[in-house]
């Protein structure tokens, strides 16, 4: 497995880790407000603490992902060859992080595939509220379908990495 | 009636005379991954004009030389 798949692969998984500690917290928890705005408000509090923490844990990860990922590299030549090269490790993932033609296409075909899905989700949320649903629901859905759009971003690109 | 072409390369061939090349050399020399050269070598991915004459370029042949096309007429439709 190449190191973009392995990548992917982490991204995915902060992605997921994300989602679900957001389900939790959300559907989890109980308040006890009763105002619809103070409601909306605390719920729209909870989603952009959501997204920062989703942010950081995923810059935290790819770093610690890229550290291993150097160790794990340093220890394979070590075996291999006996020594370990400071320069030789550092060319090697440079040439495994080089971005080319196919990166980008196959960016842009996941890219669509996840824009598409949160799109769908979007839609859907509207049409929650017009058959008159909850606007908590309506937010937890555009949320939801937001993070499980770039969940199956992720799926795309390993789907054309291993194609 | 619809037209379907295929790109082959000899990208194999061609690294084998070149002192059997390594496909991450091949890569190192185009400026694209190994596994980009992986997937045009297999047919799986077809290379843009650039990297197609960036690959000629680095066994030093014309692009014909190691790409060739082929247009085949599918009378189905």
């Amino acid at each position: 497995m190449a190191y973009k798949e392995k990548k992917t692969i982490t991204t995915i998984v902060t992605g997921i880790a994300v989602l679900a500690a957001y389900c939790y917290y959300s559907f989890g928890s109980t308040i006890a407000l009763t105002d619809t705005d103070a409601i909306l408000q605390h719920q729209a509090i909870t989603m952009l603490k959501f997204i920062g923490i989703g942010i950081v844990a995923m810059i935290v990860i790819q770093i610690l992902f890229h550290i291993l990922y150097s160790i794990s590299l340093a220890i394979a030549s070590q075996i291999k060859t006996g020594n370990c090269n400071d320069k030789e490790i550092e060319k090697m993932i440079a040439l495994e992080v080089v971005e080319d033609e196919r990166d980008k296409i196959i960016e842009l075909k996941s890219l669509r595939v996840g824009f598409v899905f949160a799109g769908i989700g979007f839609v859907s949320a509207l049409v929650w509220l017009v058959m008159d649903g909850s606007a908590i629901y309506l937010l937890n859905i555009i949320f939801i379908s937001f993070s499980l759009g770039s969940i199956l971003e992720g799926f795309t690109r390993l789907y054309y990495y291993s194609r | 009636m619809k037209n379907k072409c295929t790109i082959t390369n000899k990208i194999r061939e061609h690294r084998f005379f070149a002192s059997e090349m390594t496909q991450q050399q091949l890569a190192e020399k185009t400026g694209v991954s190994r596994q980009t050269i992986i997937a045009i070598e297999a047919g799986k991915y077809s290379p843009s004009l650039e990297l197609a004459f960036k690959i000629a370029y680095a066994f030093d042949v014309k692009i014909d030389q190691v790409f060739s096309f082929q247009m085949e007429s599918d009378q189905n439709d």
